[in-house]
């Protein structure tokens, strides 16, 4: 039993433990290369901070054993939608609020029509990916300002540092660190990823559930998308093209279950996409071209995986 | 009798666990032995060894008196161990005829193509060798119910006419045409000079079907009975190496003092599985549910507590209609699913996960917020009260054993302070110690005023708690029997069938 | 035990792939005078295309020629695709202590600019321009140091001479293939303004009212960059496509627009190879913007091809120089002191023979267009002599130079 205990703690560690390690390596790193390492660390809270903040949110989802592929496409049509907002009104407020509600709306959307059509919600964030990636065209059309959308550079410069980034992420995550762990939302959120048929004959609703999760993880994209604003006010098709995939990837590393359930955890978030983050600085100072940092990723990726099923195995001792 | 089975010296660890330690076992050509012991003491582990399902830390096997070393449960099998195991063991997108030939499809080649017609021809004939004709070869197997993927299973083993057969806890899971299937298979094995295997927790079945009988307890052989020293008590004793306390099933025969019904089923139909079902279920009272496996009996648990509709008909708990499973709770009725992994608990969550769930709105604040140490305290008393045997309620409920798994889908209910409980076969898979606190349990709530519907396929089990027994054939409700001295196992059977 | 081994493997695997990349790594000293004795500087290269031929071309110019030739290092981003992709990038580089940016993205420019001078790094536009309003905001800025490539009436320029190339012929019926055009990219709306223009001219007509270069562009920026067949004069615009969606409905348009019996020309503003090439008829010609690769070369010989602009990836070689010479505190401004704003056209070949010779040279990596000892005359120079040497940029002009 105590064996089995201590095994439990080192997978639970394992995520945190390669975040020091990478962290170790890359100050290694940056003292034999000449780095300038006030700004690298800058560097590294600007570059996750997005990513973070989504895939907090996204949590939510994940726990549940399902994902949204439309992510990144929700997070470019809020973004565009809180950029015209500020636009026609100059108010950075009215900006964040219009990327929220905007990202909570399409969230809504998706996971309500999961719900009145009994498909797995997976299945209406694919179609609501095509949706979003055309709305984003007829946005940026209908802007009339060429392919892109533009916020003037003066105007979220103010609140283009990390401090506030910072704090815009530590109060999300304080909220859904409180919702995941000491709201009945949170339990029955893990308890649906654990086993959704048990869940269901336990009285749980499970599509309300879903509806709920896609909701907190709405107010992640929109937060994500009001913070890209700030960081480039330059918004194109290709605005958080790449964050959807970020986001699964910084959930893995940070040890979540692929499956979900009831060992999900908030923190995996922050753990993977500063992982993720540290890894890609070092690659860079290293020099090497994408094509080999993306097959280092690629291959940790599949060792994460590995080491967290061959945990899962293991607890289930044949009798 | 010539030793066909020789195992000594097996010792096997997961971990910290030890399953078995030391274990010497021998089976005779011409022989049904029983291997019986509580869930944990390593019954399945030895037999899954030689079979080759998995390895041994230390000992020596032989098989007709030379080394044997099966690579894999394939391996054994095409050498003449076959096993049939005690979960699902086909691949339910296949065809029954693929899966009785699993591994051998190469040999019904014919260029690139399978042979389809012939593979069907020969799947069907394994079929109806061991008596399970009415399964058609050419059906997808995921179609089938359980008892017929199980005989599938028996098939693929017999079509490779093992020398020894091991038969892990098959049968509980069977109606009585099942077991009788795989009784027939059993005899005949034997009477043909064969050795056969057989693990069960029934203790009436195994004393009936075996020649001989071994009990292991945590790991170790206890002892070996011959025929002639069968006797109950004896075995019993051996299996939890002490003497039962009290009775096995309650010894009273007086009517429930209360009257009051709150629960009434009027004119329920289902498809084939609740035609025209109409019944009441009184305060105080142990209503027992009967019939073989499709008979509708599971179907009428869910659809009283709310987790499928019936197309019409209505029911009512104190007058009110039931409108959902979350409206049925509202109306403090608890479920306990017949397939537990899958129904009744989430295997990867924790002890104190599985117990709270059920039970938020009663220790949260406002329903919305939840505080440790109300949560601890909550799961906590669940637990001692049923006496689960963890290592503390944050352990994963999958490092349990079926008996302590089927104590914490109890905990969920209990804890929420149910007053009618749905019961579908709450003691399959668990061992005779935790039978016998469950049985207590039951009466205890009885006793207390609470109703229980004991769906069950045990015909014991059903004569031994319940005040009354209703049993259902093809849907359809075809007697009521009331709790006497008198009612045998035949009585009851006959309505069945 | 088994997992062990697995785990191992892996972790083998991905030193394995690091020890691969280290190896390629290189560590050269070099010492002789003036740019040679100075200390390693390291440049960050940000690039919006990572796999194209031309970005490549270019890659290669710098990674196997410049680094080698110079004690600087190359760090390259990885294919950024929006202004959020580039700020990171840039900030990537900062952090690795580059002193300058030489930047293939344009996003968003002014915001690459900004940031560059807000943290004291130099910034320089590889191919293209800078727009009229964002060279007057930055071009006192010590930090940026300029752009040299095609502007955007080099851009019109091209289209206008390709056209003009087969109208010179007696060719009519013509297909163009306006590529980014209808995402608003204006080098791509130069070009296809450029050859309605000389399609107008040769026709005696106008394109929706339009005729000159002025008016050429507003017309097409008023058709929200959609652009239609049209009848101009006794030309026609047979058919058009645009766009890189790269489904099937996209494919069929441009097999559509090729095969057309009408078509006699078929005119890409880039990617022709690898858009029209595919359908084009024998008895049809095409001319293409697109740069100096063997692919091009075989397509020239094979006759698919008749007409290739293309830049030559020495061209970059220039603003690397006056980049170096203003991180080493020698920048090259002009009489005001105002940043590089210089344009350099295409190497056009309308033979076999022509591209061969071109591509040849162009993908040279120990005899490039543009070698060290012609480029060791720019470092440091004045104004004059650095505008002189970009302006003659003609393959005849370069084998002059070299001489």
């Amino acid at each position: 039993m105590k064996k089995q205990h201590i095994k439990d703690m080192i997978f639970r560690i394992a995520p945190i433990v390669g975040l020091l390690i990478l962290f170790a390596l890359f100050m290694v790193f940056a003292v034999i290369k000449d780095i300038n390492i006030p700004y690298s660390m800058k560097n590294i809270l600007n570059q996750s901070v997005i990513v973070i903040v989504v895939a907090t949110g996204a949590i939510f989802i994940y726990t549940l054993g399902s994902f949204d592929i439309s992510l990144g496409a929700n997070m470019c049509v809020s973004a565009l939608i809180g950029a015209m907002a500020y636009n026609r009104t100059g108010s950075v407020l009215v900006m964040l609020g219009a990327c929220v509600l905007c990202a909570v709306l399409i969230s809504l959307v998706c996971s309500v029509l999961a719900s009145v059509f009994h498909l797995p919600v997976f299945v209406t964030t694919i179609a609501m990916l095509s949706l979003l990636n055309a709305g984003v065209l007829m946005l940026i059309g209908a802007n009339g300002t060429g392919d892109i959308v533009q916020v003037p550079a003066d105007a979220v410069s103010a609140i283009n540092t990390v401090e506030f980034k910072l704090l815009v992420l530590c109060l999300y995550l304080a909220v859904c660190i409180f919702v995941f762990n000491f709201l009945k939302l949170g339990r029955e959120e893990k308890f649906v990823g654990g086993n959704p048929e048990c869940a269901r004959l336990t009285g749980l609703n499970n599509s309300r559930l879903a509806i709920l999760a896609f909701i907190m993880a709405g107010i992640g994209v929109g937060l994500g998308s009001f913070l890209t604003i700030t960081y480039a006010p330059t918004l194109s098709r290709n605005t958080a093209s790449s964050v959807g995939m970020d986001v699964i990837i910084s959930i893995v590393f940070g040890g979540m279950p692929v499956s979900g359930g009831a060992r999900s955890k908030i923190y995996s978030a922050v753990v993977g996409a500063l992982s993720m983050t540290l890894l890609s600085q070092i690659m860079l100072m290293l020099n090497l071209n994408s094509g080999i940092s993306q097959m280092v990723k690629a291959i940790i990726f599949i060792l994460v995986v590995y080491i967290s099923m061959s945990d899962n195995k293991k607890n289930n001792l044949p009798r | 009798m010539k030793k066909i089975v020789e195992i000594t010296h097996m010792s096997k660890r997961f971990g910290s666990t030890v399953a078995l330690d030391d274990v010497d076992l021998e089976a005779y050509e011409g022989e049904i032995r029983g291997l019986i012991g509580e869930n944990g003491s390593g019954k399945s582990t030895v037999t899954s060894i030689y079979a080759g399902m998995q390895k041994a830390d230390a000992g020596t096997m032989l098989f007709e008196g030379k080394e044997w070393h099966p690579s894999s449960m394939n391996d054994a099998l095409k050498k003449g161990v076959g096993m049939i195991v005690q979960e699902n063991g086909t691949v339910p997108g296949i065809s029954v005829a693929e899966n009785i030939y699993l591994g051998e499809i190469d040999s019904y080649k014919k260029g690139p193509f399978v042979d389809l017609g012939r593979l069907n021809r020969d799947a069907q004939k394994a079929l109806d060798d061991i008596g399970a004709g009415h399964i058609n070869a050419a059906q997808i197997t995921g179609m089938l119910d359980f008892q017929d993927r199980k005989l599938i299973e028996i098939a693929k083993v017999m079509v490779n006419d093992p020398k020894v057969l091991v038969v892990d806890e098959t049968t509980t899971a069977l109606s009585q045409k099942g077991r009788e299937i795989i009784y027939s298979i059993m005899n005949k094995m034997r009477d043909d000079g064969k050795t056969v295997i057989f693990i069960s927790h029934d203790l009436d079945e195994i004393m009936s079907v075996c020649d001989r009988l071994t009990v292991l307890r945590d790991g170790k052989i206890i002892r070996t009975f011959d025929k002639e020293e069968f006797e109950e008590n004896a075995i019993k004793t051996s299996m939890i190496g002490r003497e039962l306390q009290g009775n096995y099933y309650r010894d009273d025969y007086e009517e429930p003092a209360e009257k009051e019904t709150v629960l009434k089923a009027e004119h329920l139909n289902l498809g084939n599985q609740l035609v025209d079902f109409s019944f009441e279920l009184k305060k105080g009272e142990i209503l027992g549910v009967g019939g073989l496996s499709h008979c509708g009996m599971h179907t009428l648990g869910k659809v009283l507590f709310g987790a499928m509709m019936p197309q019409s008909g209505t029911f009512t708990v104190h007058g009110k209609p039931v409108t959902s499973i979350h409206d049925a709770m509202k109306k403090q009725i608890g479920y306990v699913a017949k397939d537990r992994d899958t129904e009744s608990l989430s295997l990867d969550a924790s002890i104190k996960d599985n117990i709270a769930i059920a039970g938020l709105d009663k220790f949260s604040i406002k329903n919305f917020l939840i505080l440790p140490s109300k949560e601890n305290a909550y799961v906590k008393k669940q637990a001692d009260a049923l006496s689960i045997k963890c290592a503390g309620i944050n352990q994963y409920v999958s490092a349990l054993s079926g008996g302590n798994k089927q104590k914490v889908a109890f905990g969920k209910w209990l804890g929420r302070e149910s007053e009618i409980l749905i019961l579908d076969c709450p003691t399959r898979g668990v061992d005779i110690g935790v039978k016998q606190a469950m049985y207590q349990l039951m009466y205890k709530m009885r006793n207390e005023g609470k109703s229980i519907l004991l769906i069950s396929e045990e015909m014991a089990e059903l004569i031994g708690m319940s005040d009354r027994i209703l049993i259902m054939k093809d849907g359809e409700l075809k007697k009521e029997l009331v709790r006497s001295r008198d009612l045998s196992e035949a009585d009851v059977i006959q309505y069945m069938i | 035990m088994k997992s062990l081994k697995k785990f191992l493997v892996l972790l083998l695997s991905v030193f394995m792939v690091l020890g691969l990349a280290g190896c390629s790594g290189k560590g050269e000293e070099s010492g002789s005078k003036g740019i040679d004795n100075m200390k390693n500087v390291k440049i960050g290269v940000l690039v919006a295309d990572a796999t194209g031929a031309e970005a490549l071309a270019f890659r290669s110019y710098y990674e196997n020629y410049i680094q080698k030739q110079y004690n600087v290092t190359f760090m390259y981003s990885d294919e950024l695709a929006d202004a959020a992709a580039e700020s990171s990038a840039i900030d990537n580089f900062i952090a690795n202590n580059c002193k300058a940016i030489i930047s293939f993205a344009s996003a968003d420019r002014p915001a690459q600019i900004r940031k560059c001078a807000e943290n004291k790094v130099y910034y320089a536009v590889a191919t293209g321009t800078l727009s009229d309003d964002e060279y007057a905001e930055f071009k006192d800025n010590e930090y940026y140091v300029g752009a040299i490539g095609p502007d955007l009436y080099t851009e019109f320029q091209a289209g206008y001479n390709m056209a003009k190339y087969y109208l010179d012929q007696g060719k009519t019926k013509f297909a163009i293939f306006g590529g980014a055009t209808p995402y608003y990219v204006d080098m791509h709306i130069y070009r296809t303004a450029g050859m309605l223009v000389a399609m107008c001219e040769a026709g005696n007509g106008d394109y929706n009212g339009a005729k000159d270069f002025g008016s050429m562009i507003g017309t097409i920026y008023g058709m929200n960059c959609q652009l239609t067949p049209a009848q101009i004069g006794s030309v026609e615009l047979v058919s058009y496509v645009g766009g890189y969606d790269f489904d099937d409905a996209w494919f069929g348009k441009l097999a559509e627009a090729a095969n057309n019996p009408n078509v006699e020309v078929l005119l890409a503003v880039g990617s022709g190879l690898d858009t029209f090439a595919a359908f084009k008829r024998p008895d049809q010609a095409l001319g293409t913007v697109d740069s100096y690769t063997a692919d091009a070369v075989k397509a020239m010989e094979a006759g698919t091809l008749n007409y290739l602009a293309g830049k030559f990836s020495a061209s970059i070689g220039p603003i690397f120089m006056a980049t170096v010479s203003a991180v080493q505190g020698k920048p090259i401004r002009t009489a005001n002191g105002e940043a590089l704003a210089l344009s350099q056209g295409y190497w056009v070949a309308t033979s076999a023979e022509e591209a061969n010779n071109y591509f040849t040279v162009d993908s040279s990596t120990t005899d490039p267009a543009y070698t060290k000892a012609m480029l060791d005359k720019l470092y440091g120079a004045s104004y004059d002599d650095f505008a002189k040497f970009v302006g003659a940029y003609s393959y005849e002009e370069i084998q002059n130079l070299k001489k």
